[in-house]
Formats: structure tokens, sequence, C-alpha cells
């Protein structure tokens, strides 16, 4: 039970983090499902997008993330996200 | 009414070009380190970059004790500094006085940087909350410092620009000064750029993770990044029959110069490389000569993963089957990324190869990737006497330019 | 030969979306100041406090939200104005014919680019560390993010340059737009300049003492004038689109003015950060350069004088304007940047309404004239609609650019 909340917290600061760090002012967090693309379609995020996103996530968890691990699998979605963080925390 | 372009175009002479980079200060250390295959990326002293993602750069050595009168000023930053001693030993090379007051003489510029050094000083000053903070160190810190510097030393009265569109600024400069010389707009062009190492840059390129750890490795197989430089060049440009009548042996010819934009992405280029094709037919055009008369090209070649591959695009359209088998040099790998004076060393490089009859290499290790099949120039340098040469720029943001060149008789 | 026709006219900033406002202010002579936020503890304490501010715009007409969250201020402003433009000269960005984006050439200044993300990104490096810089902030704070941003929303595949040239860089980069048309390299161009005056530039240039610190009351650019103590920076954009001649009357479109020629040269006495005493070499440039476009100073029937209230600027415009006329009477001079500020487009877009014939009120800023000047300028009374304009802009630093307008209806 305990695991489950981490997570669904983890999830939620990561969409948090989605929403400020990209600047998508007006966007619910909450709106964000947590299997939805967040790149190309889905939330429409790019390349810049993406590095800064590294950026808050390497701030806010204070993990180090190398360029070869900023791959599709990892980035692909909220949920898959949280697992690559909680992984290195 | 607005007067067009007169008459034919008459031919526009290299009458002397002047040079600093992580090789030295000076054209023949740029041409001996270009020559030996060595990279001059390496460790470096600016600022402390322990807290960067990456620890290497081109560094211009210390300036040396002889050069100091001609680039001294009080309020000069380093970028002018560096532009100062290329604008003298380009006029020197040229025959030409270091005072061009009685010329009709424009100057033409390429940069990112200009004063960006020595204005990040002062703003971390103030975050800093150092006391007595050097106002002077604001005083250069425009982007067309160094452009204005070399004009204001020189004496110069006629047009003074610098351009800022990223990568592709030298290359622009240099059109810029193609133009106002085939129009009579000026008799004598001071073309160039300067650039300094700063942290805005280099942890800037590093945030978008463009960076390699590595000298970086152009078109090579598992190529991962730029390396930044720094440095400045001149170039004397002038009309073939003002060369002539004044006994200045012209070096080579700008024989064409085509711009063009992406109009795609900020920072990553249009990967079927549309745009820079776009700029090098039209610098092909301007020259009036069929890409098969070009015999080597200096390419951008900055040794990022989608650079490198749209470049091979462009290459492929403008030059068709020929492009696999194009002698290619990157004289990024050796120098590093200039940025926005990254086209017009690049051009004098372009010239220095067309005038040893050879084309320099890029620094070897690593093979050349299969899907960008060029012929590049590794190790040592390819004895080559080249009729016509391309040197092209890709920008950030998009923009592009292409100039080419031809050699100019023995 | 080629004419260059000005078919539209965009401009974002203090005076609001369009150039309705500005015409106003320009009419009654008022101008729209602001209080810069000194907060970030960039200013030194007796530091001006003002400056021309776009404000609260809301550009979301012309900015979509999805493409403004990726810009900084001076692409939004320059994107809008870009937009506004073309839609003043009825043409669809992005759409029209094929091979017209290859044909559209885009030519933007700045000063200092965009500077409050500099601003963000230096903070970033020095109070968090060089891991900490935001790759977004690096990617918009280049200064030709701008004209990038132009290129993108226009479809414009032409040649894309940003020139740097502090005071001058508005008119060089009209210039060499111009100059990408008469040439044949373009048939259309984007042309103009985008400014935001964040506290870090306000500072910058106070530490100069560039900027108007109220010596004579109110903090104000009061061009020409005996108490004059600075200029006022302005931020926006405005952007114009330059079309060749034949082009704008064959597809039906009216003209605001059309390019009759321009003139660049620098006044190597100029030290990096003022104006120079070089009036001499600078009048001889500019008769030279007119007279390659078939012009002299004797057939320019009004001046849109840059001088903006700077002391040793306004000194050298007024001698290089009295030695380019010799002893010859100088017809009206019209001096907007009492209004406009300095930066940011507003000069330009007055240079532009001034050859479309709007009337301009009393000069702003302006009331007691410096003798040793010699220049006074327009006091607001009824003039005949001008025929040729010259506009000037002379740069701290040294560089000098002057553009030669003609009323879109006069003979050439």
């Amino acid at each position: 039970m305990a695991e489950v909340s981490v997570t669904a917290t983890l999830r939620e600061r990561i969409k948090r983090l989605i929403v400020d760090s990209l600047h998508l002012d007006g966007t619910d967090p909450d709106s964000i499902e947590d299997g939805e693309p967040l790149f190309g379609e889905g939330l429409g995020l790019d390349s810049v997008d993406a590095l800064e996103l590294v950026v808050a996530l390497e701030k806010e968890f204070g993990i180090k993330i190398k360029s070869n691990e900023m791959d599709r699998d990892a980035f692909s979605s909220v949920a898959s996200l949280a697992s690559f963080v909680e992984g290195r925390l | 009414m607005v007067r067009e372009r007169c008459g034919p175009a008459r031919r526009v002479a290299v009458t002397g070009v002047g040079a600093v980079s992580g090789f030295g200060w000076g054209i023949e250390p740029l041409w001996a380190g270009l020559s030996s295959g060595r990279a001059a990326i390496a460790g470096f002293g600016r600022f402390d970059h322990a807290g960067h993602r990456t620890h290497v750069a081109a560094e211009v050595p210390a300036l040396p004790a002889a050069l100091a009168r001609r680039t001294s000023g009080r309020r000069l930053s380093i970028a002018d500094r560096f532009a100062l001693s290329a604008a003298f030993e380009a006029l020197a090379a040229a025959g030409l006085p270091g005072d061009l007051a009685g010329e009709v003489a424009g100057v033409y510029f390429g940069s990112s940087t200009g004063g960006m050094w020595e204005g990040e000083r002062f703003i971390a000053g103030l975050l800093t909350a150092t006391p007595r903070l050097r106002t002077s160190l604001l005083a250069s810190q425009q982007v067309n410092g160094p452009g204005d510097a070399v004009a204001r030393r020189l004496g110069v009265s006629g047009p003074v620009e610098t351009l800022s569109s990223a990568c592709a600024s030298g290359g622009l400069a240099l059109g810029a000064a193609l133009d106002a010389l085939r129009a009579g707009e000026v008799d004598l062009a001071l073309a160039g750029g300067a650039d300094s190492l700063c942290e805005i840059t280099y942890g800037g390129f590093n945030a978008l993770r463009s960076v390699s750890e590595e000298p970086c490795r152009p078109f090579r197989a598992g190529r991962d990044g730029l390396s930044i430089g720094e440095g400045a060049v001149v170039l004397v440009l002038e009309s073939e029959e003002r060369a002539l009548e004044r006994g200045a042996r012209p070096l080579a010819f700008l024989a064409g110069a085509g711009a063009s934009c992406d109009a795609h992405h900020m920072t990553a280029p249009e990967p079927a490389g549309r745009g820079a094709a776009a700029a090098i037919r039209a610098a092909l055009a301007d020259a009036g000569l069929a890409p098969g008369e070009i015999d080597f090209v200096n390419a951008h070649a900055t040794g990022t993963p989608l650079n490198d591959a749209a470049e091979w695009r462009a290459f492929v359209e403008v030059f068709g089957a020929r492009a696999a088998g194009l002698p290619v040099t990157a004289t990024k790998g050796s120098i590093g990324h200039l940025l926005g004076s990254s086209g017009a060393i690049e051009a004098v490089a372009t010239v220095l190869c067309l005038r040893h009859g050879e084309v320099h290499p890029t620094p070897a290790g690593g093979e050349v990737d299969p899907e960008l099949p060029v012929d590049l120039v590794l190790g040592s340098p390819r004895p080559l006497t080249a009729r016509a040469a391309l040197s092209t720029s890709l920008a950030f943001g998009g923009s592009n330019a292409a100039l080419v060149f031809t050699r100019a008789g023995a | 030969m080629t004419g260059v026709a000005i078919t539209g006219l965009g401009l974002v900033g203090a005076y609001g979306l369009g150039t309705e406002g500005l015409a106003a202010a320009l009419a009654s002579g008022a101008a729209r100041g602001a209080e810069i936020d000194r907060s970030a503890g960039y200013h030194l304490p007796d530091s001006a406090r003002s400056a021309i501010l776009a404000g609260n715009l809301q550009l979301a007409p012309w900015v979509h939200p999805g493409e403004a969250r990726r810009m900084s201020p001076p692409s939004k402003f320059a994107v809008a104005a870009a937009r506004i433009a073309l839609a003043q000269a009825g043409l669809t960005p992005g759409g029209g014919e094929p091979g017209e984006g290859e044909a559209t050439a885009v030519v933007l200044a700045t000063a200092f680019g965009p500077a409050s993300f500099t601003d963000q990104l230096m903070r970033q490096i020095v109070r968090e560390g060089p891991q900490a810089a935001s790759p977004f902030y690096f990617s918009e704070c280049v200064a030709n993010a701008p004209a990038a941003q132009i290129a993108i929303a226009a479809g414009a595949r032409g040649a894309n340059v940003t020139v740097v040239e502090r005071e001058a860089g508005v008119l060089l980069a009209v210039a060499k737009g111009a100059a990408e048309i008469a040439s044949g390299r373009a048939r259309r161009a984007l042309v103009g300049a985008a400014e935001e005056i964040p506290p870090l530039v306000h500072a910058l240039l106070d530490r100069f003492r560039a900027l108007s610190r109220g010596a004579a009351g109110e903090e104000a650019g009061r061009p020409f004038d005996r108490r004059r103590d600075g200029f006022l920076a302005g931020e926006g954009a405005a952007v114009l689109v330059l079309e060749r001649e034949e082009d704008a009357l064959a597809r039906g479109a009216r003209p605001l003015a059309r390019i009759a020629g321009w003139v660049r040269a620098f006044d190597p006495s100029a030290p990096a950060t003022d104006w120079g005493t070089g009036a001499a070499g600078l009048a001889l440039a500019l008769d030279r350069g007119l007279a390659r476009f078939g012009l002299d100073a004797g057939g320019f029937d009004r001046v849109v004088s840059g001088a903006s209230g700077a002391l040793a600027g306004d000194r050298l415009e007024s001698a290089v304007l009295r030695a380019a006329w010799r002893d010859r009477p100088l017809p009206p001079v019209l001096a907007p940047k009492g209004v406009t500020g300095e930066y940011g487009g507003g000069f330009l877009s007055a240079a532009v309404l001034a050859a479309a014939g709007m009337p301009f009120g009393p000069t702003a800023g302006f009331s007691e004239p410096d003798p040793e000047l010699g220049v006074i300028p327009h006091d607001g009374r009824p003039l005949a609609p001008p025929r040729r304009l010259l506009v000037t802009g002379l740069a701290a630093g040294g560089a000098a650019v002057w553009l030669a307008l003609e009323a879109a209806g006069a003979a050439p």
C-alpha cells in the first residue's frame, strides 16, 4: 500500500514538473494521463522540451541522467518516467 | 528608384588573411596545426569547468608578447583582441597599411559572443554582490564589439556591420562583403569574425546535450557532439582589378555566396537538408559554377548526429551520385566550433587549401559513418589542385550560408 | 530597375498592437513611459527609473499560446509584428504560391537580444551551477531567435539575417532587406527590429549614462533640446513587408511608401559606448552614398531624425545634418524618439507613418532649442505630405545608416 502511494505521488510530482518546467500554462497536471504519449503526439513535446524536462528532473530528484539514458522508452509517458526515476532514487 | 547591381560581376579576390585559433596567434600556426592532423581541443583554463558536463574546448593560447601592443586597449574584450590581431595580420599580408582612413572600406563581421565573456563576469559579479565591479567590463559587451573595434582602430569610414545569425554569421558576413564590393559600395572589405569562450555558450550547448566529452568526430560513426572553440579571422577582399593594379597577389577568389533558412525548428536542422541544399545551389549559381565543378567541400560538420546527417542529405541533393566520394574536410575537428565566426575561419581554411594545393585533414579517429559516405580527408593532408571549393554553414535556428571559392593562378 | 515598396507595417510595444496608438501619440506629442523594476539589484541607487515598456500586451490573436510558451519576449513581439504586417499587406504567411517561401528573406535587428533569458541563464549558472542551465532559455537567448521564429511562423526560407549595430541596427536591417530585393535574390523581405528592455539591460545602459535621469524634471528623451540628458529605452518590435514594387502593383497592393536608397558609414572617432565627433566624415559619406542612388540632400523635403536626447548623439546628428545641407535651411525635422524611445522598432514605424503622410504633432520632449546644435525639430504646425524623406540612424560606437523613403504616389 505504501509503495502504491509513493508511485502515485511520484507520478503527480512528475506531472506538475512537466507543466511547470515546460511552461504549459493553462494545463492542469491532473489532466495528463499516466500512459499518454508525451512526445510527438499526445502532449506533443519535442526534443528541447525533453532536455528541459531532464534538467528539471535532475534538480527535483537530485539524480543525474546521462545523454544515452534519454531514450524514447524511458521518456515515453509519465508512467515510464516515474519507473525510471524511481529506479534511480 | 533603387539601383540594381550593375554590370557583370567583377571577380573579388582574397588578398590577405589573418587568424587567431586554438593553434595559436597567426595564419602560420593555424595552417601548421590543420595540416598536422592534430586537434587543438583539450582541457582549458578560461573558466572553471569542473561543474560543466564536459571539460574540453579549443582555447586560444596566451597572447604572445610581440602582439601585445597592436591588440592593447583598456576596454577591449578578449574577442576584440583576437579580431584586431587577425585584422592587422591580414592587412600586412595584403600589403596594406594599418590605417584605412583614405580608403572606401567596410567591415563585415559575424559573431555570436562578441564581448559576452566580459559581460558574464560583470553579471556574475552583480549576482555574487562583488564590491567595486568595473563598469568597464561592460564597455565591450556588445556582439558588435569586435567588428566595431576593428573599424575604429583602422579608421574605417565605410559600412560596418556585425551579423549574429548563430553559426551562419561568418558565412553571411562574407556574402555581405562580396555584395558590397560587386556593387561598388566599397573598394576594400575586411570580412571575418571573432568569438571567445563563454560560460553561457559552453553551458548552453551542454544543456542541449550537444557537446562531446571528447574532441568532436565529424562524419564518424558514433559521433556524439560538437566541441566549442574560440578565435578570430579576417579576410581582406577587393576586386581582382584593383589587386593587380597595386601589385597584390590574390590568394583565391570569393566567387559566390548563397543563403537560405530551414524555417523548421529552433535547434534541430531540417533532416532532409533542403535548406542547406538551397543555400549551396544559390552559391553555385552566384559563382556561375555547376556542382560538378566543386573539387572539395569544407563542411559545416559539427560532429553532432543530426547536423552531419542533414548536411549529408544536402550534399546528396546537390551533388547526386558524386556526394559519395566527394572530398570533404571538417575544420571543426581541429579547431572546434567557433560559433558565429566559424563560417569565416572555415572560409580561410578553404582559401589556404586552395592556395597550398592540398586539402587539410580532420584529426583521425573512428570510421566514417557508412550512412554518410563522404570522402573525409583524415589524418594527413590530401594533395589536390582544386579549381573550386565549397564552404558550408548550417546554423542553429535554421539559417544556412554557403560560399564558393576558386583558385587563383600560380 | 527594381523599386522596393513597403506594403505592410506591424508594430507591437508600449502603444499597443498596430500603429493606431503610436500615431495618436505622435500626433499629440505624448510619451508613454513606465517604471522599470529595479528590485533585482542591477541598478545603481541614483539610476534612471523609466523606459517605454511593452507592458501586458495581449498577443494571443497573433501568437498562439502553444507557440508562445517556447518564445522569448522579443521573439513573441517579432512574430506578432510580422503577422500583423503580413495581414496589412494582404499576404498569408506560409500560404501563397510555390516558391514564395524560398523567395522571402528575413532581416531583423536587435541591440541586446533576448536579454531576460540571458539573465536567467547566468543566474542558473552562477547560483545553481552550470548543469542547471535551461536548454530552453539557451535556445531562445541567441540574438537570432526572433528572426528564426519569424521564419518558422511565416514559412520564410530565403536568407535569414540578424544584425547587431545598436541604434543603427534597425535601418541597417531595412537597407539589407531592400538590397536582397534589389539584387533579385529575394522577392519579398520581412525586415525590422525586436527588443526587450529587462532590468539587466536598463541597468547596463544606465551605467553608461545613456539614459535620461530626469535632469530637467521628469525622465524623458528630449531630442535636440538644450536640457537633454539621455534617451528612454523602448521595447517591442516592428516588422515591414518589403516587396518588389512591380509585384505589389501587380497584385493590387497599396504601398505605404517606397525605399529610394540607403547609405552606410562609420565614425571611427566614436568610443565603443558613445557617439563621436566625426560629423564631417559622416556627411561626406552621406553625400557620396546618396549620389549612388541619384539623390542629394537638397531633394529631401522631410527629415525623420534618430535624435533621441542623447547628449553626444544629438550633437553629432545636428552637425551631420547641417554639414549635409551645407548652408541651406533644413527641411522640417521630425524627431519621434521622445515618443517611441530608442530600440524596439517604434522609430522605424514612425518613419514609415511619416512617409505615408501621417501628420505629426509637436516634438515630444522638446521645448528649449540648443544654440550649439542649430536644429529645431518640428513644432506641430500642419505640413504638406512629404515626397522624399531622409531617415537617420547614428549608433553609439560609430555605425551610421540613413534611409531614403519616398511617398508611394510620388514620382521616383
